[in-house]
């Protein structure tokens, strides 16, 4: 952990956190010992490289688990998800007897694409090209004029099955039918996020933006908080951007950081930051009611939350006070990133290009507490969109708007890669574990970008 | 300029940050004995530590000026303190704020009955003494419109007249009282500096408004507060004195 004293701040703050040996059951809180991985550049090769687009298409994303949507989007039989990965797309299909399948959404007669990205219901998926019939189970149930292939139907008379897993209200799939089994890859996080409970949380934003840098560098953006300072002034009336807890783990990582107060590196004010002011009001508080200090109201909220929540309708019951308020930001590798917060989940999937390691996808999914008794709301629509067409908010535009040019200094002769520092460990973390899939565990050479 | 203010008492209510800490700061430096509060301890100690580098006598203690009876107390204690008051500026403020009936409670209690009751509590002795000298601070908020509609704005421009009755009522007892609008003003901790990194847009637009082109400082407000607590403004009775680098559009006949 870094000297926060001798940071750029104005003051040294004590932030109250939750006792470890007090959560033992709930999302574990103890920090996780800071692995050493040494003070390298992350070479910028990587991030622009066809050759290494390649390797992690070959490695890492025809490998790992992915995750595929959100289960809730396909209650019934035949209702599907279509979600695309690089050159591949996959349908994830709830089945008659209630549980999902996954299936390549390819037709395998002339490898039309079965259907659009996005979700659905069908009976049948039926090719537009030939009318070759796929029942929900991937098997083919009509191919026309079968009797004029001298060699039958392909291969069982099916798609092929891909492993596919409902967790936590999401799916999540893998191109890989010799995926590890989905419990192992996920440790250690099952028991750190399902306290959320997403199943009671509703969509309320499904975007995708199309956005002009390597996925890699989206990952980075969100895996530190170094930037907050740099590109969200605001945020500094709003999180503690200096006291921030970094935690890795075996192949995913997280950081905890206060929100509901103001950072060390400006004054405290003496009025309630309109941000805070938001967050009380959202948590049932009248600000102007209130009578202490702005430093205290992180902690004022919490005890406010665990006092009126069940009233409110929201149970937080399975999660700890330092939970009621901050920002446990987890990363599933290879690009999954999660705000996860008692009231919300906003997390953002980051995809590669299927060609241009210059380009990505980036999905944001935001998901909220739907409290009891209160009716569901209806689904939001997916909308999708190109980078600078349309605003995604002020704090993720502020994310996205440097990234194109980030791309573009990547390709300079004169920046060999990342230059990290320690409040970027994660951003270290992650690229060791995509070293480990790509040159194989502890395999990376001096000269292997 | 000789301010005049050599030896005298002065009670500066919120004077530990912004216009206030500015103002406590040159009355210390003109040689007042000041008595300041604010609400929090650690910020009174630190003001206090901070001002008693001029050599008079410098005094704090916290209070919530919204308790009356406390208050009532704290100005009792400051008094017997500085073993009078020749100076009174109350700038206790609870700031802006809009969407709950609360904010009036809140602003009625900091920014009018702080003041108000400061000035009961002085007045009899600065009667006694046949002299003293009191600065209301309203805003240019009361003047123009700035935020929405809200309390802060309504209650600030009471004691714009608020002071020009007190300084008919109490002239003929050798006390003035005048009132100072500040337009915005900037440093760090205070509601600018806030706005600045918060609402850039709008800070921004406050920046072209004003003709030099940046926020006023609270030592800019704080001089010319002093100034009309002086001997040196013997003859400024019941006057406005609006100080915003010329901030407002309006003409200040």
């Amino acid at each position: 952990m870094w000297d926060t004293a001798r940071m750029d701040v104005k003051r040294v703050v004590d932030v109250i956190r939750v006792d470890p040996a007090a959560c033992t059951d709930g999302t574990p809180v103890e920090k996780a010992p800071d692995p050493d991985l040494g003070t390298d550049v992350i070479p910028a090769e990587r991030y622009y490289s066809q050759e290494f687009m390649k390797l992690e298409w070959e490695r890492v994303w025809s490998k790992v688990w992915l995750l595929g949507g959100r289960a809730d989007d396909i209650p019934n039989p035949g209702d599907y998800i279509c979600t695309d990965i690089g050159k591949e797309s996959v349908l994830i299909v709830r089945q008659h007897d209630g549980s999902i399948r996954c299936f390549p959404n390819v037709c395998l007669h002339r490898g039309n694409r079965l259907r659009p990205e996005g979700i659905g219901n069908a009976e049948q998926f039926r090719c537009m090209y030939h009318h070759w019939t796929y029942g929900l189970d991937g098997k083919i149930e009509r191919l026309p004029d079968l009797c004029t292939f001298q060699q039958g139907g392909p291969p069982g008379m099916t798609l092929p099955s891909l492993p596919c897993v409902e967790w936590n209200s999401f799916v999540w799939y893998s191109l890989n039918p010799q995926v590890e089994p989905f419990d192992d890859y996920i440790a250690p996080l099952k028991e750190h996020l399902e306290p959320y409970h997403p199943e009671r949380m509703a969509w309320s934003r499904d975007v995708t933006v199309e956005w002009d840098c390597n996925w890699k560098a989206s990952v980075d953006a969100f895996n530190e908080t170094y930037h907050v300072q740099g590109i969200h002034p605001q945020l500094l009336w709003y999180l503690d951007d200096v006291n921030v807890q970094i935690d890795c783990y075996e192949k995913h990582n997280r950081y905890l950081i206060p929100f509901a107060t103001v950072s060390p590196r400006v004054a405290m004010p003496s009025q309630i930051p309109p941000a805070i002011d938001e967050i009380m009001r959202n948590a049932g508080m009248d600000p102007a009611e209130y009578e202490g200090r702005v430093g205290d109201i992180r902690r004022d909220v919490q005890l406010f939350k665990r006092k009126h929540g069940a009233a409110q309708g929201k149970d937080y019951s399975a999660l700890n006070d330092d939970q009621l308020t901050d920002d446990y930001h987890y990363m599933i590798f290879p690009n999954v990133a999660l705000n996860v917060h008692a009231d919300d989940i906003m997390m953002f999937r980051q995809r590669p290009h299927a060609t241009d390691p210059n380009k990505m996808l980036y999905d944001v999914w935001v998901f909220e507490l739907v409290p009891q008794g209160e009716e569901w709301p209806e689904r939001v629509k997916q909308r999708r969109f190109k980078h600078g067409d349309r605003s995604i908010g002020q704090v993720l535009d502020q994310d996205a708007y440097n990234l194109p040019t980030v791309q573009l200094g990547m390709k300079s002769d004169s920046f060999p890669g990342l230059w990290i520092g320690e409040q970027e460990l994660r951003i270290r973390h992650f690229h060791k574990v995509l070293d480990d899939y790509i040159y194989g565990p502890g395999g990376k050479g001096p000269d292997d970008i | 300029m000789d301010l005049g203010l050599q030896g005298k008492k002065a009670i500066v209510v919120g004077g530990a940050r912004g216009i206030g800490y500015a103002v406590a700061e040159i009355l210390a430096r003109e040689g007042c004995d000041v008595a300041l509060s604010a609400r929090g301890e650690d910020s009174v100690k630190d003001a206090v530590a901070s001002l008693s580098r001029y050599g008079t006598k410098v005094v704090g203690k916290p209070v919530n000026v919204k308790r009356a009876d406390e208050y009532k107390a704290w100005m009792e204690w400051a008094i017997e303190a500085l073993d009078g008051v020749d100076v009174l500026i109350p700038l206790s403020s609870a700031s802006g704020g809009i969407g709950s009936e609360k904010y009036w409670h809140n602003a009625f209690e900091t920014d009018v009955l702080g003041p108000v009751r400061a000035i009961e509590a002085a007045i009899p002795k600065m009667t006694e003494q046949q002299r003293g000298s009191i600065v209301l601070v309203a805003t240019t908020s009361a003047l123009e419109a700035m935020g929405g509609p809200q309390a802060y704005n309504a209650m600030k421009a009471s004691l714009i007249t608020y002071g020009k009755q007190l300084a008919l009522a109490h002239g003929k007892d050798g006390i003035r009282v005048n009132v100072v609008s500040p337009g915005p003003i900037e440093f760090e901790g205070g509601n600018w500096d806030m706005i600045k990194g918060t609402m850039e847009k709008f800070y921004n637009s406050q920046l072209r408004q004003q003709p030099s082109g940046r926020l006023g400082r609270p030592e800019e407000v704080a001089r010319a507060i002093v100034f009309l607590a002086s001997e040196a403004a013997s003859w400024c009775n019941g006057s406005h004195l609006v100080v915003d680098g010329g901030f407002t559009n309006r003409t200040h006949f």
